[in-house]
């Protein structure tokens, strides 16, 4: 007789194909044990399953070797097991009655190339139509509102402005100041070969209060806290908790929306103008450390040459930006579908689409702007 | 029978709660036991323990030979194919379809061929009472029971020697329950299979349990089998199985 390695001893006794189990037949093992129960042949689809020398076995090995079994042409009728301890033989009957089942087709279907920027394509389309019906949504709630002004959610707003706002000051003053560096230093090199050092003034004070700072602080705001909205509305989704803000008869756009809504169009406006500050501070640094300019001078100069309509300009286009970040953050929150990978596409969907919006709108803004000789 | 598993003078704080004080208690191979408590008398978090998710503040658990509060991730590794867990919500990987959670294990742990994990994760699938077809859909299509179901399957794709359940047949229907109830019982006395469940259900309890452990304010108040148990005269025990005894004599 074979020894360990051999899992199966298949014998001719009088005409009956006796299969010998031998050894522990355990997960471990299957490969070993497939692989010889796939060069099993049989005379007939009659089969005797030996199980006096079988130590241990498992389903996942039971499964193989039924499976084999079943591909020969053995079915419940034609297989008989002897000598088997009760356990094992029980485990092989529950394997047997549970394998009825085909094997799973692949589960995923790759798309191709062209298939994939199509399919992107009408997804864009699919996302517009949604968020302009979410736009009416939206738009219905806060007419609700003017009604009853008593549904208006203070607090919760509050607490969102102080999150969205606040707590932002520091990275917008940060990165407008290191922009208002980076252009000051730059038109500072060009200005000087035609002595014009005194126009920098002029160019960080324009656009940074009409361009620079709205775009980056709706940015970071759009990264921040329209990336969190989504997050947060969307691990409320997975949890139902937005069904069950329904089921006690509220309304989630007035819970959930409308404050967020609020906090971030009265809230950017402000940080714009933080931004504002920062970057001529920081322009206002390189004028003095490399163009001789005193921060009397740059203010003096400021004072005469930076329209205020270049100031509104920027604090105007702050809460439309605001406007686009949040519903397209908060529509995406509650787009979630029930389980956590949803929550971070959409999150990944908003950031993006808030800063395509943003530089979107921006354009619009130049372009109106230009043409009302703004 | 060898012990398995072995909980020894656990202590568990969470800053001033002391949650356990003092439990022990050892499970043999082949038992199915049942942890019992009311709400908050930490069930969860011994689970957590036994199977080295949690540390306790003091005490020891010896699962199959391994000290789990005192080992080294390689040793822990090591271990953890030899459980299986599944958790309360069935924790499914969102991202994978069900076939693929049912597979991740089997590709992560053992040298099998794809050829053989396909047809092996269809048989898991419909040994928990599941249509291969389910294979192909992802988590978040299923309902609470199919995902639990997807979650013991994905459990016992080691052939685990223990097995642990957190309220397996919590947000189950009275069928599928019991379903879930005799498929257990019938992998422990083929596999030699030890189960080690925290449950609510009172039927569970009484149909396949052998053994009953009764946790209250920290300790350990009753041990032994379901009938016994029953018998104690502690008022939490009292009140926990008359809730349900009406309801037992008239179905009886």
């Amino acid at each position: 007789m074979a020894e360990a390695p051999c899992w199966i001893a298949p014998e001719l006794e009088s005409g009956a194909n006796i299969l010998y189990l031998q050894g522990r037949w355990r997960l471990a093992h299957v490969p070993g044990i497939a692989a010889e129960v796939a060069a099993l042949r049989l005379a007939g689809d009659h089969c005797v399953l030996d199980g006096s020398r079988l130590e241990e076995i498992d389903t996942a090995a039971g499964f193989v070797l039924l499976h084999r079994l079943a591909e020969l042409g053995c079915i419940a009728r034609t297989v008989e097991v002897r000598q088997m301890a009760e356990a094992h033989a029980r485990l092989l009957t529950l394997v047997r009655e549970r394998m009825a089942a085909p094997s799973v087709a692949s589960p995923t279907r790759h798309r191709g190339a062209i298939e994939r920027v199509g399919h992107a394509a009408v997804l864009v389309g699919r996302i517009l139509r949604a968020q302009v019906s979410f736009l009416g949504r939206v738009g219905v709630e806060l007419a609700a509102l003017l009604r009853r002004p008593g549904l208006f959610r203070l607090k919760e707003t509050v607490s969102q402005f102080e999150t969205v706002t606040l707590d932002a000051i520091g990275i917008a003053a940060l990165v407008t100041f290191l922009i208002g560096i980076v252009f000051a230093y730059l038109l500072g090199v060009q200005a000087q070969r035609y002595g014009a050092a005194i126009f920098v003034v002029d160019g960080v004070g324009l656009a940074i209060c009409r361009e620079l700072s709205p775009i980056l602080v709706a940015v970071i705001v759009a990264g921040r806290s329209g990336a969190a909205f989504t997050a947060q509305i969307g691990s409320m989704k997975v949890q139902e908790e937005t069904d069950a803000i329904r089921t006690l008869g509220l309304s989630p756009i007035q819970v959930l929306v409308v404050p967020r809504l609020v906090a971030i169009m009265t809230g950017l406006p402000l940080l714009v103008f933080v931004g504002d500050l920062a970057g001529i501070a920081g322009g206002m640094l390189i004028a003095s450390l490399q163009l001789d300019i005193s921060p009397t001078a740059f203010l003096a100069r400021l004072h005469t040459v930076l329209p205020l309509k270049a100031v509104v300009v920027g604090l105007v286009k702050a809460p439309v930006f605001a406007a686009f970040i949040a519903l397209i953050a908060c529509r995406m929150g509650l787009a979630v579908a029930r389980d956590a990978r949803s929550v971070g596409e959409n999150t990944t969907s908003t950031v993006v689409q808030s800063i395509v919006w943003v530089i979107v709108l921006d354009a619009i803004f130049a372009v109106v702007l230009q043409r009302l000789g703004i | 029978m060898e012990t398995v598993l072995e909980v020894r003078d656990i202590v568990t704080r969470f800053g001033a709660d002391v949650v356990h004080d003092g439990v022990s208690f050892a499970v043999r191979r082949g038992e199915v036991v049942a942890l019992i408590g009311g709400s908050g008398t930490g069930k969860s978090v011994l689970l957590k323990e036994m199977i080295g998710l949690m540390r306790p503040t003091s005490g020891s658990v010896h699962l199959l030979g391994t000290d789990v509060c005192r080992s080294g991730e390689e040793e822990m590794n090591g271990l953890r194919r030899r459980f299986g867990m599944l958790f309360q919500d069935g924790a499914l990987f969102s991202s994978l379809s069900v076939a693929e959670n049912i597979a991740v294990p089997l590709r992560e742990h053992t040298d099998l061929p794809d050829a053989l994990i396909a047809p092996l994760v269809g048989f898991k699938l419909s040994l928990v009472g599941l249509s291969p077809d389910t294979g192909r859909k992802t988590p978040a299509e299923l309902s609470g029971g199919m995902r639990k179901r997807v979650a013991l399957a994905r459990a016992l794709a080691l052939e685990p020697e223990i097995l642990f359940l957190d309220e397996p047949t919590s947000g189950l229907d009275p069928i599928g329950a019991r379903a879930f109830d005799s498929l257990v019982r019938t992998l422990s006395d083929s596999l030699g299979l030890t189960v080690f469940m925290v449950t609510h259900d009172l039927d569970t309890l009484l149909s396949i349990i052998d053994r009953t452990i009764a946790l209250s304010t920290g300790k350990v108040i009753a041990d032994g089998p379901v009938a016994a148990v029953m018998r104690s005269d502690h008022p939490w025990i009292r009140e926990y199985f008359s809730a349900r005894a009406p309801h037992e004599e008239g179905s009886r």
